[in-house]
């Protein structure tokens, strides 16, 4: 088992050693399962749009609660001490710690498809829509949980982790969404719509969640990810100084 | 093993620690010893690398801290002020994890987990959750950690801090065992726990290196600058008039008066045995009777005190003639 492998196991253990993980995963799937059915007789349409149309907005709330603890509690606690002594480079312990915060949500996510089974049994869904949905909110997550790891790097507490990386990835919902875009481009014409291209979720998300899996679409999501863990280890490196 | 040329480091506008040097040998124990704040915990942040240097040079086993980090990490055991334990997990858990992270495997791993679990003394808390553990088996199990991957260089902040006496002197004891194979820095503020563990210290103030050098020279150097004391049956005018005279005798003061006898106190500048001689003879010379002539036993608190004052007569500067021996000589 590498280095990765090794922090990955203790903190995706740690998520259910505490009650936090079980808390969290039962308010997951009552608050997504409960909002989207309750409006699913109503509509009376077989796919699973208005579910993931709300995950960019819930994840909001849930993705930074997930990775508020990952270095704020190290800080906290000591462990800090410990792991940026261990003879590894930063960027292991990082993803590391990343790994399991995605593989947690990959779990929670995966308590949903019970939706699908049942759209399945009781009509005739666009089976690659909803595929295509669950890859766009895998990616989703991985970069709000991106954001969520880097700001819990700068905390010593979990609820200014909590709160400031809530902050971050509601700017980069709200730069997509086509009120700011439109504002925006009233302001400074073009600017707004840099924003929807380049920063912000909700075009990226709402294409692949149609089934429209776009390499720029699938490449915006890996990059910001990409960006927020290096940043995460650059601010680490940087702590030494 | 351990090599600190001209150590400092900012935080900020603060300097925590200026132009600090020390060398420890190896299987040589030294210790820091200093009041809190004094710059202990910066300089063992930085030689097990959780802290960069402002400026100056740590080399372990010939390796800069700054260049190799992981090299120098592979060789230290480390237990920082704060015991780095995840509370949640079992203490079996725990250490088989640092076992792993540190590069332990297999057969390996289990023989190292059998003997720092039986070195530790924890082998009765392991299927606890450490959040359970008494302060003494956490501090127990924080040393474990630090032992699991059999490091050359030890790096212990303060490790008895907040223990009972019996738990203190238990520590102190396996500090001194593994000290037979290992090159250790341990950090306390407490000065008697530096005598009972090891001859070498260094004594940091104010992130300043104000002495260094075996305890006893440190013990030798301070219990000149203590005061002589004396008591003499004899009247008092007569044992001041006498006393100023000697060479070498200087600020006489009167203690008190009884029963015939004087107690007075001087301080000698220069050989304070000599100093004695005289006294001792000018006594016999007048008739008078001795009944007490010498200094007390200087303690490591007036060691300390004597050596953070004279730091502060000199202007702040460094006292470079406190900084006497080198600790090396391993």
């Amino acid at each position: 088992m590498g280095n990765v492998g090794i922090i990955f196991r203790r903190e995706f253990r740690a998520y259910f050693d505490s009650s936090i993980a079980y808390i969290f995963m039962i308010v997951f799937l009552l608050l997504m399962g409960g909002i989207y059915m309750s409006s699913f007789f109503l509509a009376g349409a077989a796919d699973m749009r208005g579910f993931f149309g709300n995950l960019p907005l819930f994840n909001l709330f849930f993705l930074p609660a997930v990775t508020m603890r990952l270095w704020a509690e190290d800080k906290r606690i000591g462990t800090m001490e410990l792991l940026m002594t261990l003879p590894m480079k930063a960027q292991e312990i990082v993803v590391g710690k990343y790994l399991a915060a995605l593989a947690f949500y990959a779990i929670a996510l995966a308590g949903t498809l019970t939706i699908p089974v049942m759209i399945s049994a009781v009509g005739n869904p666009d089976v690659g829509a909803m595929v295509s949905g669950y890859l766009g909110s895998l990616l989703l997550g991985a970069f709000y949980l991106a954001v969520g790891i880097f700001v819990s790097g700068l905390f010593k507490d979990q609820i200014a982790a909590f709160v400031v990386a809530l902050m971050f990835c509601l700017f980069f919902y709200f730069a997509g969404t086509p009120l700011v875009v439109a504002t925006t481009d009233g302001w400074i014409s073009g600017l707004g719509t840099f924003l929807e291209n380049y920063v912000g979720i909700s075009g990226h998300f709402d294409d692949i969640q149609r089934g429209v899996v776009d390499v720029r679409n699938v490449l915006y999501f890996v990059s910001m990810t990409a960006l927020f863990l290096v940043l995460n280890t650059l601010s680490l490196e940087g702590r030494k100084y | 093993m351990i090599r600190v040329e001209n150590l400092s480091k900012d935080y900020g506008p603060v300097r925590a620690l200026d132009a600090v040097s020390f060398e420890v040998g190896r299987q040589q124990i030294l210790g820091f010893l200093g009041p809190n704040g004094a710059g202990k915990s910066t300089a063992m942040k930085i030689i097990t690398t959780y802290l960069a240097p402002t400026a100056g040079k740590v080399l372990v086993d010939g390796i800069d801290v700054t260049e190799d980090p992981i090299a120098v990490r592979r060789r230290i055991g480390y237990l920082p002020e704060t015991n780095p334990l995840y509370m949640d997990m079992r203490a079996d858990d725990y250490l088989r994890f640092c076992g792993q992270a540190r590069g332990l495997r297999g057969e390996d791993l289990r023989r190292r987990f059998d003997f720092v679990v039986e070195a530790a003394g924890i082998g009765h808390v392991l299927k606890k959750q450490i959040n359970q553990l008494s302060k003494g088996f956490r501090q127990r199990t924080g040393l474990a950690q630090a032992l699991i991957h059999d490091p050359p260089v030890l790096i212990l902040d303060e490790p008895t801090s907040g223990l009972d006496p019996l738990q203190i002197i238990e520590i102190r004891r396996l500090i001194q065992e593994l000290a037979r194979e290992k090159t250790i820095i341990f950090s306390t503020h407490i000065l008697s726990e530096i005598s009972s563990t090891t001859d070498d210290v260094i004594i940091i103030n104010n992130g300043r290196a104000i002495a260094k050098g075996r305890i006893r020279d440190l013990q030798r150097d301070a219990h000149r600058e203590l005061p002589v004391r004396a008591s003499l049956v004899a009247p008092r005018d007569a044992v001041e008039d006498e006393l100023q005279q000697i060479a070498g005798v200087e600020h006489v003061s009167v203690l008190g008066e009884r029963e015939g006898h004087v107690s007075v106190e001087f301080r000698v500048e220069g050989d304070i045995v000599a100093a004695q001689r005289m006294v001792g003879e000018r006594a016999r010379e007048h008739g008078w009777t001795v009944l007490e002539l010498g200094t007390s036993e200087v303690t490591l608190e007036e060691v300390f005190i004597s050596l953070v004052q004279r730091s502060k007569s000199h202007d702040g500067r460094p006292a470079a003639e406190a900084v006497r021996a080198g600790v090396s000589h391993g």
